[in-house]
């Protein structure tokens, strides 16, 4: 298995690898040189890429007085709400349109297909005009509830539980077994890898999202990090340096890489279980 | 719902003197974490500013003072959405050329008959500070500055070039052609460029060919909502800049940070900017890693039939509904106000002109660095024309000069499209 | 009926354990999707100024299709077949090979039929111009919606093509592998103002890791984000950075859905690598490459971000993309109407594709 050309795939794609990773390695090493020299240059050792001149002072000065680690709060707070909220109304609807009958079933899937076709960028604009009236703006659940309406997760555990063989639901059934058991007890279990993949497709979406926050969010205690690194970047080249900025970018991002180095080996699995489902 | 129970407990703490009501203020110009409460020693709009509202938060009793985010790019549309969202901060810095569309719609507050009683003394302000925050009779806003755009010079350069007076102040272009004729001699001199602006992002660019039209008595549109943008003044406007451009004099694709960096870099002799970089570029001058080491302003120079140099003014603002709906609140927005009114030196330390009398002629103003060498400037400063749509107006503007210097589009095209969109936009 | 009955002695039936399951997600649907869409086709309607309205509920008025006239149509607008020669003749070439796909039996029907309309639709739109003394009443909005095609044009082939030979380069459960993974799985994660914050000073003239190894290398740095040639590329550079990571991830658990027995059915007959790729992989991932094309483009088209932050739409408009014209016309020019107009013509274009994949889905079943 381990033969030679495995070694020569694995050199030849470590070289893509290291410069997929140049711009982030570069981050970090802008975040730990002095201001005053990066205003003058941002290649003193090796391009930038080795931090000499070494300075911890940027990540001080964030510590000290930054509100980034409460905009990173409410950035986990927003994404995990909307991972919850997004899992819950999709598995129970996906596995209803899967394998339940019952009347205007057509028609309920053509109205989510619909839905389907609804930008959300469609919809910003008297979302906005609706969270206004009912005054909902600068909180999490206006940051939360849209996403949650939007029915492609329903589609991907749709699509998941019809892939699932009948028997097993059969078999339940016969020893007296409701439906809202099976789907608790039997089906759940078995769509954790489909769940897996919505969650964190629907993690990264809150964690990247920009434009509702930006719309919706105003005040800076339910700011995410999004949207507070976008105020601090459009203005670095008058008041805070280069260094400084570069900081803030690294200190929003350590968490969630290490979430997701930490996360990683289980999502693999989880999707390698889902390959041999059968 | 939050401000009326604000209110109440305000009014339950004010028998004990202990009250802490809570001011929210939204402001751009940038973030600045770690300014302190020395409002005498910050360094740069960012800090200044910042220094002040903490010292505001700290030294006025009963007041919190909560600084909304400081992002520039969208300023505007988040007061607009926040306005429209009926929660807008409870005081805001604004341009004096927003004034029109905010306080036709009776968004802002009117404050004349409340500036007194919170300690401000209208009186003191300059005319034209007055003039800039009032609309249709009424006082919106408290004026901070005055600012405008400014020659930010690299002496350096210009003697190598020998375009120096016996004073020691530069010779400036009193012309097109001289323009041309002075940027060849840094050229032939040193190599370097001779003038260097944001040309291809932030409306810097407009603002030079604004103030070139005005110096030809010209304007882009006129009082009765007229647009006048394909006109001979424009091109002539235009054709001052493009000159530089294509001679290889200036290089229109350099963006407000790397423009700032060439003249730091001493790459350029002149750097178009507004007053609020001059204590900046001062503190980078006397940096001895900074290639910029002889700085110098000026007054934007005079190239056609009279002087004019885009300007503006920044000003306070509270919301129509807080004094409305919150008298407690706007009590204290007004004591914030009077606070930053107070300190109008401090701000002027950036580089902007200040707007009382009183500070205007006392000897700290003048002391100020550079101060003397951009004297002229107030006489000149003229503002861009009142529009309730401005902002729109001046992102075609952007738009069309950036495709004359940036795509090549031809100047007569640019100027008929330009006209036509923003008489679309006068006409709403 | 006759089975619910049956049914009912163990519990709930079928009808009611379905609307238990259902209820929440069709409210929230209904709620912030369903209403809000009818709310802003109505908004659309209506002379809605932002503010006045905010202050003055009465300050809307009813203009029925103008904000859609003022924003997609123009004065003397003519139509011409030689308008765009370059987007007509791709057109023109589009219903051919539709025409003589099916005929050859190559294309499905439905294939063919999207094919075709696509075609059409290219030799038809672009034939629109001003005529004499004609304008268009907003000059902005077409090329807009130009340059959002362009850049979904280029990112989702780019995002797609290179997430599928990593993902296939990168199948297996070694700790290299793994490891590779993670690397370039990293940058997605990263929100898009980091990744903005990034690229900006990538690509700067002055301060950029580009520029100065440009400048190492002895040539001369490229003004990417203000060069107008330059600024679309920029931007869906650092887009396909960014966004690599869940396509390449979606690819990964397609193949390993492929059955094995594929594979060594093929090592039998000398087929691996390359090959293997090629005859076994790609044909098997047809369905998942569709998935990922149709979430991509639908991703992608709403691009705002990148533009927004990165370029503010420069320079000269180049990279203005449609959401971000909206969001400027609703929240900066305050006009709401015609933003929800522009946001209905987003929803049509974006059925209108969603519509042809699923057919064409559909058929591949």
């Amino acid at each position: 298995m381990l033969n030679r050309s495995y070694y020569w795939l694995i050199t030849a794609l470590s070289i893509p690898a290291f410069l997929w990773l140049i711009p982030t390695i570069w981050m970090v090493s802008l975040s730990f040189q002095p201001n005053d020299v990066l205003a003058r240059t941002t290649s003193t050792t090796a391009f930038g890429l080795i931090p000499i001149p070494f300075t911890a002072d940027n990540y001080v000065a964030l510590f000290g007085f930054g509100q980034t680690p409460l905009w990173f709060l409410n950035s986990a707070i927003v994404a995990l709400g909307m991972t919850l909220g997004v899992l819950a109304v999709s598995t129970t609807a996906g596995y209803a349109l899967a394998r339940l009958e019952f009347p205007l079933k057509r028609s309920i899937m053509v109205l989510c297909l619909v839905g389907l076709m609804v930008p959300e960028q469609a919809v910003f604009i008297p979302l906005y005009t609706m969270f206004a009236d009912l005054g909902w703006h600068n909180s999490y659940h206006a940051l939360i509830l849209p996403r949650m309406a939007v029915p492609i997760g329903v589609f991907l555990m749709m699509q998941f539980f019809r892939a699932i063989p009948k028997d097993i639901e059969e078999a339940a059934r016969i020893d007296g077994v409701g439906w809202l058991q099976i789907f608790w007890y039997i089906m759940l279990p078995l769509a954790r890898p489909a769940m897996m993949t919505l969650a964190i497709l629907t993690f990264l979406y809150a964690w990247n999202d920009y434009l509702w926050p930006l719309v919706s969010a105003r005040e800076p205690d339910r700011f995410t990090i999004t949207l507070g690194l976008a105020s601090i970047q459009s203005n670095f080249a008058q008041s805070e340096g280069l260094g400084r900025v570069m900081a803030s970018g690294v200190i929003a991002s350590l968490p969630v890489v290490i979430l997701f180095l930490m996360f990683q080996r289980y999502v693999v699995r989880a999707m390698t279980a889902g390959g041999t489902k059968g | 719902m939050k401000h009326v129970l604000m209110g109440t407990a305000l009014a339950a703490m004010a028998v004990t003197g202990a009250a802490a009501q809570e001011v929210s203020l939204g402001r751009f110009f940038g973030a600045c974490e770690d300014a302190g409460t020395d409002t005498t020693t910050s360094t740069g709009e960012a800090c200044i500013i910042q220094s002040i509202i903490n010292a505001a938060d700290a030294e006025l009793d009963g007041i919190t003072v909560n600084t909304l985010p400081t992002d520039w790019g969208n300023y505007y549309d988040q007061i607009v959405a926040a306005y429209a969202g009926g929660e807008p901060p409870d005081i805001h810095v604004m341009h004096r050329h927003r004034v029109p569309q905010f306080a036709g719609l009776g968004a802002l507050a009117e404050l004349s008959g409340d500036l007194e009683a919170a300690g401000i003394d209208v009186s003191d302000w300059a005319p034209a500070a007055l003039d800039a925050v009032s609309h249709n009779g009424g006082i919106y806003g408290v004026p901070m500055d005055f600012h405008a755009n400014l020659w930010h010079v690299n002496m350096e350069i210009m003697e190598a070039a020998g375009l120096v007076n016996d004073d020691g102040s530069p010779i400036l272009p009193t012309s097109p052609a001289e323009l041309l004729e002075h940027a060849a001699m840094v050229e032939d001199a040193t190599g370097h460029d001779y003038l260097a602006a944001d040309f291809a992002q932030f409306p810097i660019g407009v603002r030079l060919v604004l103030s070139l039209m005005w110096q030809q008595g010209e304007n882009i549109f006129t009082e009765d909502g007229t647009a006048t943008i394909d006109s001979e003044a424009a091109r002539n406007a235009v054709t001052t800049i493009t000159q530089l451009f294509d001679e290889g004099y200036a290089d229109p694709q350099l963006n407000y940070a790397d423009s700032q960096q060439a003249f730091l870099n001493g790459e350029a002799a002149v750097l178009v900017n507004g007053t609020w970089v001059v204590d900046f570029y001062a503190a980078e001058a006397a940096n001895s890693d900074v290639a910029l080491s002889d700085y110098h302003v000026a007054d934007f120079p005079t190239l056609f039939d009279e002087g004019a140099t885009w300007a503006d003014s920044h000003m306070w603002a509270i919301p129509a509904s807080l004094k409305r709906d919150d008298p407690e609140t706007y009590a204290a927005a007004l004591r914030v106000l009077a606070f930053i009114n107070d300190h109008n030196i401090d701000w002027a330390r950036t580089g902007h002109m200040a707007v009382r009398n009183s500070v205007l002629g006392s000897e700290a103003y003048a002391g100020l660095p550079h101060r003397d060498e951009y004297a002229g400037t107030a006489a000149i400063a003229r503002d861009t024309p009142a529009a309730e749509n401005y902002g729109a107006i001046q992102d075609v503007l952007n738009r069309e000069l950036q495709a004359i210097w940036l795509t090549g589009k031809s100047i007569d095209d640019a100027l008929s499209d330009a006209e036509l969109e923003v008489q679309d936009l006068l006409d709403g | 009926m006759a089975m619910n009955q049956q049914r009912k002695g163990r519990g709930l039936s079928q009808t009611q354990a379905a609307a238990i399951l259902l209820v929440p997600f069709l409210a929230v649907y209904g709620a912030f999707l369903v209403y809000p869409f009818f709310h802003g086709v109505w908004i659309s309607l209506h002379d809605w100024n932002l503010l006045a309205v905010a202050f003055n509920p009465d300050a809307r008025e009813f203009v029925g299709a103008e904000n859609y006239i003022r924003t997609l149509w123009g004065r003397n607008i003519e139509w011409g077949p030689l308008a765009s020669p370059v987007m007509q003749t791709v057109g023109v070439l589009g219903i051919g090979l539709a025409f003589f796909g099916f005929r050859a039996g190559r294309l499905s029907k439905a294939t063919a039929l999207a094919l075709g309309i696509a075609g059409s639709l290219f030799v038809l739109l672009p034939g629109f111009h001003p005529g004499e003394d004609g304008r268009w009443y907003d000059r902005r909005f077409w090329p807009t919606v130009g340059n959002t095609i362009t850049f979904v044009a280029l990112a989702v082939p780019g995002v797609t093509i290179t997430a599928l030979i990593l993902a296939a380069a990168l199948d297996g459960e070694t700790r290299a592998k793994a490891v590779l993974r993670t690397l370039f799985f990293l940058s997605q994660v990263l929100s898009v103002t980091v990744v903005t914050l990034i690229w900006q000073i990538m690509f700067s003239p002055r301060q950029g890791l580009i520029a100065n190894l440009t400048e190492a290398l002895g040539g001369s740095p490229i003004v990417w984000l203000t060069d107008q040639q330059f600024a679309m590329a920029a931007i869906v550079i650092a887009t396909i950075w960014w966004s690599l990571g869940i396509a390449m991830i979606l690819f990964l658990a397609g193949i390993q859905d492929i059955s094995k027995d594929i594979y060594e059915a093929a090592a039998i007959d000398d087929a691996t690598g390359v090959k293997a790729f090629w005859y076994i992989t790609l044909p098997n991932l047809k369905r998942t490459i569709t998935l990922v094309v149709v979430l991509q483009i639908i991703l992608h088209f709403q691009v705002f971000g990148q533009s927004h932050l990165m370029t503010q739409g420069g320079p000269n408009d180049s990279t203005q993309v449609l959401v971000r014209y909206i969001y400027q016309t609703a929240f900066r020019d305050s006009e709401l109407g015609k933003a929800s107009a522009m946001a209905v013509f987003l929803f049509v274009i974006m059925g209108a594709f969603s519509l042809v994949q699923f057919i064409v889905g559909r058929e591949e079943e």
